[in-house]
């Protein structure tokens, strides 16, 4: 058994609203190994982001989190953000400082977390771009982020991600406003990432198929719950919840049969102001009965662990 | 239907107070469409993509080259001219929410081409057709007299398309008209363009940076790179055999959810970044990224042609090294 890193348990996330709470999160559990790759998939307003900022401390004040968040056996102090657990954003443009150029930004991190003197920060800077493959890495460290297409701005975050040599990077929808050339890329980036340093990389997409490339395991979000986890192989290939299953089936693919029209799911997925009660995809799923309306399903052990009451069993 | 020759669309950029320079946008780019047919565009950002069909709809004027519309050119008319034409030439934008007017009901945004394009409609007879048209894409009549912020993007797009095809226009422009969504609403506006346009026979250009959903949607692509055709072909032989080096490389890099396939594809990737569309590279545009590029790449842009193998003839491509790669 591999040594445990994170490990968030029953992790909750709640905004207080005039009409009754907004539950963002609920009850989310992750157990982080050293060195693997976990993709968390689900659609928008899945509560994906949410559950994770909430384990790095991230959320604003008013934000009610509840449950724990534990790092190499004891609580998660906000000293290890940074140091031993990085993240990244979709958006590098947000995180990176407009005025300041490249190397001084990833020289910063430097400065701040390790204490390297100037002429050392910058060197470690330009030895971090290369390690990203940025292309023309030293001239790159004179150049302000609005002069990089957003490819180089996403590996420049990396670059700051990995200075301090982080066991953990969290990666939210890192490639999702990247061109699909240059999302593969950043992608076998992160995967040769993980593989030569032992990093473990949790990635947060809403595309299938970003996790069928990188990922070790998938958790599946819903209304702000997991639905489902399980190793990639297993879940990508025969998925035990409904939901799952049938997002699965209405993601158009390059490889698909096309023969027929594109599988659908009813409705839109929920507000996190008004979940359906019970299990909070049964407004849309095919095999709700009874009980899924009245009575939340609780996340069960199996082939892959999955919250459902009626799971679609092995063929 | 419709006939482009030779379009060029460039745009004056300046840069501090350096000298303006052209921005080439769209820089030589032949098609064709006939009725009832769906033509995808594609490639990734800049590649010109969204100004084609801009331009398409005379919403950008065109460079140079020709815009044939039912046989006629129609790109140097002006607005007035332009006008009893639209009503044949309709959009679907992107951004669905921003691309309705607050203030207007869903009712009434359903009901604007009706009154511009059919003045002789009354009250009735407008209402009729406007309930009709949004039942026909997936909303109950009773959403008239809301307002599209009440709605989620789903349903926003649902209005758009319900505006865009009430008057049954021949050609329907969707940029990127699906990639705002997510998975589950994606999939039904997919369907329900697909069933409009088999139902209505109207011609699709579909602008998007999604493979899989072009595959699914449309009956020809055209493949753009830094303003330029790379390649064009019906879409069951542009999936099966790209021959374009750039083809290939952009259906290499579409992520499929297959876990026995997928970790190889993406070693597999192709590398460099997209040069900017200010600086082209000489030759062939391609050139600073593709695998199998030689001398006679960087001196002379590719002629866009067919293969010289007459069982390739529905495709053109724009490569010199086409019959050795
Ligand atoms: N500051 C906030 N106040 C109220 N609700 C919020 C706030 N931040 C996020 N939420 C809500 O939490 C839900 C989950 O959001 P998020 O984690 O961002 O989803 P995902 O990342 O899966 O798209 C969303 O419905 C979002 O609107
Ligand atoms: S619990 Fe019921 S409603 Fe929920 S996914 Fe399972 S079968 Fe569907
Ligand atoms: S012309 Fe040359 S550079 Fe361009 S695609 Fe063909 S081989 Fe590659
Ligand atoms: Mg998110």
């Amino acid at each position: 058994m591999k040594e445990s890193l994170l490990e968030i348990d029953h992790l909750s996330v709640r905004y207080p609203a005039p009409g009754g709470d907004i539950a963002a999160v609920n009850d989310f559990s992750l157990n982080l190994v050293a060195g693997e790759c976990v993709g968390i998939v689900g659609e928008s307003g899945a509560g994906k982001s949410q559950a994770l900022l909430a384990a790095m401390g991230l959320l604003p004040r008013h934000a009610r989190v509840a449950g724990s968040i534990r790092y190499g056996g004891a609580p998660f102090t906000r000293e290890l953000r940074g140091r031993r657990v990085a993240m990244i954003f979709q958006d590098p443009m947000t995180s990176l400082t407009p005025h300041l150029r490249v190397g001084a930004q990833i020289a910063e991190s430097l400065t701040h977390h390790l204490r390297l003197s100037g002429a050392a920060a910058r060197a470690r800077a330009l030895e971090l771009l290369r390690q990203v493959q940025v292309t023309d890495a030293e001239r790159r460290l004179d150049q302000y982020p609005h002069e990089l297409s957003g490819g180089m701005r996403q590996r420049v975050m990396i670059a700051i991600a990995l200075a301090c040599n982080p066991e953990v990077l969290i990666a939210d929808e890192p490639t999702t406003a990247l061109d699909v050339t240059v999302q593969a890329q950043i992608l076998a980036l992160l995967a040769g990432l993980k593989r030569e340093r032992g990093m473990a990389v949790v990635i947060v997409t809403h595309d299938l198929g970003v996790v069928a490339g990188v990922a070790d395991r998938v958790l599946v979000m819903y209304g702000g719950r997991l639905v489902e986890s399980g190793a990639v192989a297993d879940l990508l290939t025969t998925p035990r919840h409904p939901y799952s299953r049938a997002l699965l089936r209405s993601m158009p693919r390059i490889d698909d049969p096309l023969d027929g029209p594109l599988h659908t799911i009813a409705g839109q997925p929920p507000s996190p102001a008004r979940l359906p009660t019970g299990c909070a995809f049964h407004p849309r799923c095919e095999r709700a009965s009874d009980v899924c309306r009245s009575r939340f399903p609780a996340l069960a052990a199996g082939r892959t662990d999955v919250a459902c009451h009626h799971p679609v069993e092995d063929a | 239907m419709l006939e482009i020759r030779d379009l060029k669309v460039w745009f004056d950029v300046r840069e501090g107070f350096a000298k303006s320079r052209p921005l080439r946008a769209v820089d030589g780019v032949d098609l064709e469409l006939r009725a009832g047919e769906a033509l995808g565009i594609v490639g990734e950002s800049g590649c010109g993509k969204s100004t084609l069909a801009r331009a398409v709809l005379r919403l950008l004027p065109p460079t140079a080259g020709k815009i044939l519309w039912l046989g006629r050119g129609i790109e140097a008319l002006d607005a007035a001219a332009m006008r009893p034409l639209r009503r044949d030439l309709q959009i679907v934008f992107q951004d669905p929410l921003a691309s309705l007017d607050p203030r207007m009901t869903v009712g009434e945004i359903v009901a604007e081409p009706l009154r511009v394009h059919e003045p002789g409609l009354d009250r009735t007879a407008r209402g009729a057709r406007v309930r009709a048209m949004l039942e026909r894409v997936g909303l109950s009549a009773d959403v008239i007299a809301r307002y599209p912020h009440e709605f989620s993007g789903g349903q926003c797009q649902r209005i758009g398309i319900a505006r865009a095809m009430v008057l049954q226009p021949k050609l329907l422009v969707c940029d990127e008209a699906v990639s705002a969504l997510d998975v589950s609403i994606q999939a039904q506006i997919i369907n329900l363009i697909a069933d409009l346009k088999r139902d209505f026979g109207t011609g699709v250009l579909f602008v998007s940076h999604n493979l899989a959903v072009v595959r699914r949607l449309c009956d020809r692509v055209l493949v753009l790179y830094l303003g330029k055709p790379m390649e064009t072909a019906p879409t069951a032989a542009l999936f099966a055999r790209p021959l374009h080096p750039y083809t290939r490389a952009l259906l290499a890099a579409v992520p499929i959810p297959d876990p026995a396939r997928q970790p190889a594809r993406l070693a597999a990737t192709l590398g460099g970044e997209l040069p900017s569309p200010l600086d082209p590279p000489s030759g062939c545009v391609f050139r600073t990224r593709c695998p199998h590029a030689a001398a006679e790449c960087a001196e002379r842009a590719p002629d866009f042609r067919p293969p010289n193998s007459t069982a390739l003839a529905t495709q053109r491509v724009a490569c010199h090294r086409l019959e050795e790669i």
